[in-house]
């Protein structure tokens, strides 16, 4: 989806950063066991938190292989299970819809990767529409709404944030405990809005440049997308709001061997990214500049 | 009962120091002021009542089963609990706005203040209500501050937009820092790329 959701690796032993890494490596599996090896190019954090949640309390059994994209070296990872399988198929319909999404909001030529991308994970998308149509109908409708939201120009960022955050919150529509559905669905809700509106506020110069929508701008009524004072204080505390639903949920259920990452992500990581988004300071767009961000990283480490 | 010393998360040979700061802390995690207009609120009051029951469980091993008769009462347990909209209400249909609100139909109330022509005080009040039970927290601090500049005096009105404005600085933190996006020291970028785990991080970039 879009990246704001990472482990913060500071806060987290390394026994932490390696179980994190086992899942974001057995759902890298889960893909190319369940769609072929095309599906394994959605894979990001967001679907890995999201496999994170619906997980068992448990890590379960692990195996290994030698990964292409780590140069070949051994890695372990978790080997698949029904809550991989169920955020495996979630994120190829999410992925899919927002790949058809990006074809539909870009001109011929800026619509060609999404195009392009959408094409090699249409056989991935029809069957896990099929496996899960319940979700997809979901997805579908809500992405429809955003899209007509949009075109109406809404300044409710509510209203738009909702009809993405029900995306995520459906996610957790095939969970059996009652009460573990209504805690996965506050926070994943929660998660959502968070995400949704991190984004808005990441494209805010993007946006005011090519006059593209962006609620908080016509919320606030900012210029040029530049944060007044006043605003950008509302605007973090509403998403404090939305990540203290997301904390009180969390802690209402035991996510057993998850727990140490959940916690840092939910009470330190999305502050930290929250606060790096307003001052302009979070990552850059480009994959290029990551590079060089993470080879600093390893410079320095 | 399950294992009073489980549900405090202490062994059994902590000791009486260990277990009041494990129960203060877990009391403190599920307060009702941290779960103030939660729609998860019934969730954590059963967490609190669990966790009550446990302290007073293992007072009362240790004091020889004294400790119940000593009228202990714990956190989150008075009258003050978990945030009711029992106030008096202006109009029938918005005092059962304020018991759909109470026991959780947040449909109902919605549906109940569309209809409801008169948007007076009350009726911004509860639609804020409304509004932050949906997860809608933009729109519940400006239905509140309308509220507010509608009835300035009113008490209920103002509690909750300064709920809006300020409440998250009590929120409960597990290290007991702060929480808020604005406080927290930002030295982020580097640490949160993933150098060696990740492909994409985020991006739909063919990778594998």
């Amino acid at each position: 989806m879009f990246g704001y959701v990472r482990p913060p690796l500071q806060d987290l032993s390394a026994e932490e950063t390696a179980r994190f890494r086992r899942m974001y490596c057995g759902l890298c599996h889960t893909l190319g066991e369940r769609y072929g090896q095309a599906a394994r190019c959605i894979l990001n954090y967001d679907f890995t938190y999201l496999a994170i949640l619906l997980a068992p309390p448990e890590e379960g059994a692990c195996s290994e292989s030698r990964c292409a994209v780590k140069g070949f070296r051994k890695n372990t990872y978790r080997i698949s299970d029904a809550a991989m399988a169920l955020a495996a198929d979630e994120s190829v319909i999410l992925a899919y819809w927002q790949l058809r999404d990006g074809v539909a909001d870009h001109d011929w030529l800026h619509g060609l990767k999404y195009r392009s991308l959408s094409t090699v994970l249409e056989p991935a998308y029809k069957k896990a529409a099929a496996l899960r149509p319940e979700y997809d109908a979901l997805v579908r409708h809500q992405l429809q709404l955003l899209d007509k939201l949009e075109q109406e120009n809404c300044d409710s960022i509510d209203r738009a944030a909702d009809a993405f955050a029900m995306l995520l919150s459906g996610a957790a529509q095939e969970v059996d405990d009652p009460v573990r559905r209504r805690v996965l669905e506050q926070l994943l809700y929660h998660l959502g809005r968070w995400v949704y509106l991190m984004d808005a506020a990441d494209d805010l110069k993007k946006d005011a440049a090519s006059g593209n929508y962006n609620p908080l701008a016509l919320r606030y009524g900012l210029t040029e997308g530049n944060w007044t004072a006043e605003a950008r204080s509302e605007f973090a505390a509403t998403l404090d709001h939305s990540i203290h639903m997301m904390t009180t949920a969390y802690e209402l259920w035991d996510f057993g061997v998850w727990t140490p990452i959940l916690e840092t992500t939910l009470y330190i990581g999305l502050f930290r990214v929250g606060k790096a988004v307003l001052d302009g300071t979070f990552r850059p767009r480009r994959r290029g500049d990551e590079r060089k961000i993470s080879k600093k990283v390893e410079e320095t480490t | 009962m399950n294992d009073p010393y489980q549900i405090l998360g202490v062994p059994e040979t902590a000791t009486d120091d260990e277990i009041k700061k494990a129960y203060r802390d877990l009391a403190r995690k599920y307060h009702p002021d941290n779960y103030h207009d939660n729609p998860l609120a019934d969730l954590a009051q059963e967490k609190m009542k669990e966790i009550n029951a446990a302290y007073e469980e293992i007072n009362k091993r240790r004091s020889g089963g004294t400790a119940a008769a000593s009228g202990y009462r714990g956190y989150g347990s008075g009258s003050g609990g978990y945030q009711s909209y029992g106030s008096s209400s202006s109009s029938s249909v918005l005092q059962q706005v304020r018991i759909a609100i109470q026991t959780g139909n947040i449909s109902r109330a919605e549906a109940l203040l569309a209809n409801y022509s008169d948007h007076n005080a009350e009726w911004n009040f509860l639609r804020g209500a409304v509004c932050y039970r949906r997860g809608w927290m933009d729109e519940a601090k400006r239905y509140y501050q309308t509220a507010c500049q509608m009835d300035p005096n009113n008490a209920e009105y103002r509690q909750a937009l300064d709920y809006m404005q300020n409440g998250n600085r009590n929120a409960y933190h597990p290290n007991g820092q702060g929480f808020g996006t604005e406080i927290c020291g930002a030295n982020l970028c580097a640490p949160l790329c993933c150098a060696y785990m990740l492909c994409n991080g985020g991006y739909y970039w063919l990778c594998c």
